[in-house]
């Protein structure tokens, strides 16, 4: 069986971003990239796959700049097969990435494919489930289990109040969430193999897709500055300050 | 005067509120992490300024009592305990950074900053603070200097005392003194600055430092490695130093990583085990230097010293990777770990080491051992787990008996029988390992000369002559 994993390249987790200064966007100028934590739990899953024997496959798709390639060797050396780079250095958005993705699951045929539920810059939520409607896949989102059995795969939904499990066809799309699995880290052996394993790049034009931007952003702004708190002398004083000025009681 | 005089004489000395005489505030301002001496002091005060910590030392002259200093109070040397009926001094409301200079690259701190708060702050401004070790959340800039705090980032960056570029003090004997007033150049005569660092508050309480700061490292990477042999940490050093700048060289043992992750929260670098570990980090700022650390990866792997390893691909995975070796210390300390915090000169180590496992394995067939350490500034933290059924007494007496047997090594190799955690009053006995006579002769010396009646933290690091 053969599965698609979709990896994106996006501010590194731990960094503390930053807002230009005109407001235009957030300021990308040396800082550090990584692959989005959703699409590493992703790979992870579609690794797990193929040491139980489920998978025999693994491509990794990404859309991007140049830099992508880091991140799509990163998936190579955590034991993805091959590569298919997208280049290109437009602002692509969910849907355009989704019409993407389409032409690639329309060349690869995979069984499966597999994305992380959202990306960590634009918090969208939306690529996966646009790439199910446009290939007419069944899809399971939010994933925290992911059996495959015969034609079908059982997949664990975390939703509010508690887990649902959906039984899809294959083909079909699964988005990842945190639960699904823990990542490991790619090795120092795996990451010199890696370097030779093959990576295509492709573009959205030899794709025929167009990706114009649909959005516009207006304004980004930094989440407003937390008031200092205060300290009360008494519960007296605390009911008081709740009731009259939080007006919370 | 009677206890209760003292503590209204004390109560007219600070602020309103910042002194505590209750049995639990005395218990937990009376003692560090060492949780090995009982607490007893008679009073904790809070001063908020220089004058008023003169006042509070002009008043213990008077009175003969000991004044302790507390920081954070994550010291391992029992440098901050007060067993014996002594007014603590805590820096905790001391917590200003007063001044910044962007073109000198210097901060004004009180001694209560916590070093945390220090690193965030240069960061905020652009540049760094590369003092950094796993209590950074809780120890006081006071306390780091105090004790000359070292870390993780020896390697590159050196101890707190090199980051010191001024120095407001005061002195055993009430005086307020400013040393050094920030200059970076100032030969001027006796440096009493380096006197104060590393002295424990014996001959006076630091309460201001001016700290240099300085760029930003870029893009920080982490190789996690597995080494075949103890020894070879020593070799992967010396391949990888040729090469590249390291910013850490840390090592563990294969035990010291079970612990970590029976602590939870942490995940194993890679399937292969193998006895010990190092820690790299390095600025990977170009292609090159990554390629160039791939192929010491390579050779290291074909020499046989290295079996497996990881690099971080994101400053997540870096986080966690040094999780590794952040963790130890708390995973342990339920086992009330005895701490050895022993160094030499690099070229040494790999004998020294070779010897201490002799001993260690000789002396100590029934305890845990659990081996870390800043390996590339040839510093040991060897820390000996309590068996759990043994009374806490009948261990530390047997390891008192076995540091003897350490710290003949330590003498042999010209080493330090405490490399970073200070003398306190844990190390106080062994201190003739390191100093000679006629040094400890100029030591007490000094201590006369700042402290004539014997109350800074008195019976820490020497005895009075």
């Amino acid at each position: 069986m053969k599965v698609l994993v979709a990896v994106k390249r996006v501010i590194d987790y731990n960094v503390k971003v930053r807002v230009k200064p005109d407001n235009s966007g957030v300021d990308l100028a040396n800082v550090k990239m990584a692959m989005n934590p959703f699409c590493e739990i992703a790979v992870e899953e579609a690794v797990r796959l193929k040491e139980k024997g489920v998978a025999t496959e693994i491509v990794v798709v990404s859309i991007g700049p140049k830099a992508c390639q880091e991140q799509i060797r990163t998936a190579l050396a955590l034991g993805a097969d091959r590569g298919i780079h997208i280049e290109t250095d437009a602002e692509v958005q969910s849907l355009e990435a989704a019409k993407l993705l389409k032409a690639v699951v329309d060349k690869e045929e995979p069984k499966l494919v597999i994305l992380g539920k959202q990306s960590i810059d634009t918090d969208n939520n939306q690529t996966g489930q646009m790439l199910a409607a446009l290939a007419g896949m069944g899809q399971g989102t939010f994933a925290s289990e992911v059996v495959v059995d015969g034609d079908k795969v059982n997949v664990t939904r975390e939703v509010d109040g508690g887990l649902m499990t959906v039984a899809l066809n294959l083909p079909a799309v699964v988005t990842t969430d945190l639960r699904l699995n823990e990542p490991r880290y790619a090795s120092l052996p795996n990451i010199m193999k890696a370097k030779k394993k093959p990576l295509d790049t492709t573009t959205p034009a030899d794709l025929g897709v167009d990706v114009a931007v649909r959005l516009t952003t207006l304004k980004v702004e930094a989440p407003a500055t937390r008031q200092a708190g205060i300290k009360v002398a008494d519960v007296a004083e605390l009911v008081d300050k709740l009731k009259n000025e939080a007006k919370v009681i | 005067m009677a206890p209760e005089q003292i503590i209204a004489t004390l109560k007219t000395l600070v602020d309103d509120g910042k002194v505590l005489t209750d049995p639990s505030d005395l218990d937990t301002y009376g003692k560090d992490w060492t949780k090995i001496y009982p607490p007893k002091p008679i009073a904790i005060v809070f001063p908020k300024t220089t004058e008023q910590v003169q006042a509070l030392v002009r008043f213990a002259n008077e009175q003969h009592i000991g004044l302790v200093p507390s920081g954070g109070r994550t010291g391992l040397s029992a440098g901050a305990v007060a067993t014996n009926g002594e007014i603590v001094v805590a820096f905790d409301y001391m917590n200003q950074v007063l001044d910044f200079s962007a073109s000198d690259r210097t901060v004004v701190c009180q001694a209560g900053v916590i070093t945390e708060q220090l690193q965030n702050f240069a960061e905020e401004q652009g540049l760094y603070y590369p003092v950094d070790f796993a209590s950074a959340g809780s120890s006081q800039l006071g306390g780091n200097l105090s004790t000359n705090a070292g870390g993780i980032k020896v390697i590159r960056y050196g101890m707190s005392r090199d980051w010191v570029l001024g120095l407001k003090v005061v002195t055993g004997k009430g005086d307020i003194l400013e040393l050094n007033k920030g200059l970076e150049k100032n030969n001027t005569g006796y440096d009493l600055r380096h006197l104060f660092i590393g002295a424990e508050g014996t001959l006076g309480f630091i309460t201001e430092a001016t700290m240099k700061l300085c760029r930003k490292p870029d893009n920080l990477t982490v190789l996690v490695l597995g080494l075949a042999d103890l020894t070879n940490t020593m070799d992967v050093l010396q391949a990888f130093q040729k090469k590249l700048d390291l910013t850490a060289y840390e090592f563990f043992s294969h035990q010291a990583m079970g612990h970590v992750l029976a602590h939870g929260h942490v995940q194993a670098p890679f399937e292969t085990e193998t006895p010990f570990y190092a820690l790299l980090e390095f600025e990977a700022v170009s292609d090159q230097v990554m390629d160039d650390a791939m192929a010491l990866f390579e050779q290291c792997v074909e020499n046989g010293w290295v079996l497996d390893g990881v690099i971080s691909q994101s400053e997540t995975q870096a986080h966690n990777l040094w999780q590794l070796r952040e963790r130890i210390s708390e995973s342990i300390a339920p086992r009330t770990p005895y701490k050895n915090d022993i160094s030499v000169v690099v070229s040494k180590v790999p004998d020294f080491l070779r010897e201490i496992d002799a001993v260690v394995n000789q002396h100590y067939p029934d305890f845990e051992i659990i081996w870390f350490g800043h390996i590339g500034d040839g510093n040991l933290h060897l820390n000996i787990l309590k068996p759990e059924d043994m009374p806490k007494e009948e261990f530390f007496g047997q390891c008192e008996q076995v540091n003897k047997w350490v710290f003949e090594i330590v003498q042999r190799h010209q080493g330090s029988v405490s490399a970073e955690h200070g003398v306190g009053l844990v190390k106080k006995d062994y201190l003739q390992y390191t100093r000679s006579p006629a040094e400890i002769a100029y030591l007490r010396a000094i201590k006369a000369a700042f402290d004539p009646n014997n109350i800074m933290n008195p019976g820490k690091v020497i005895d009075p002559a």
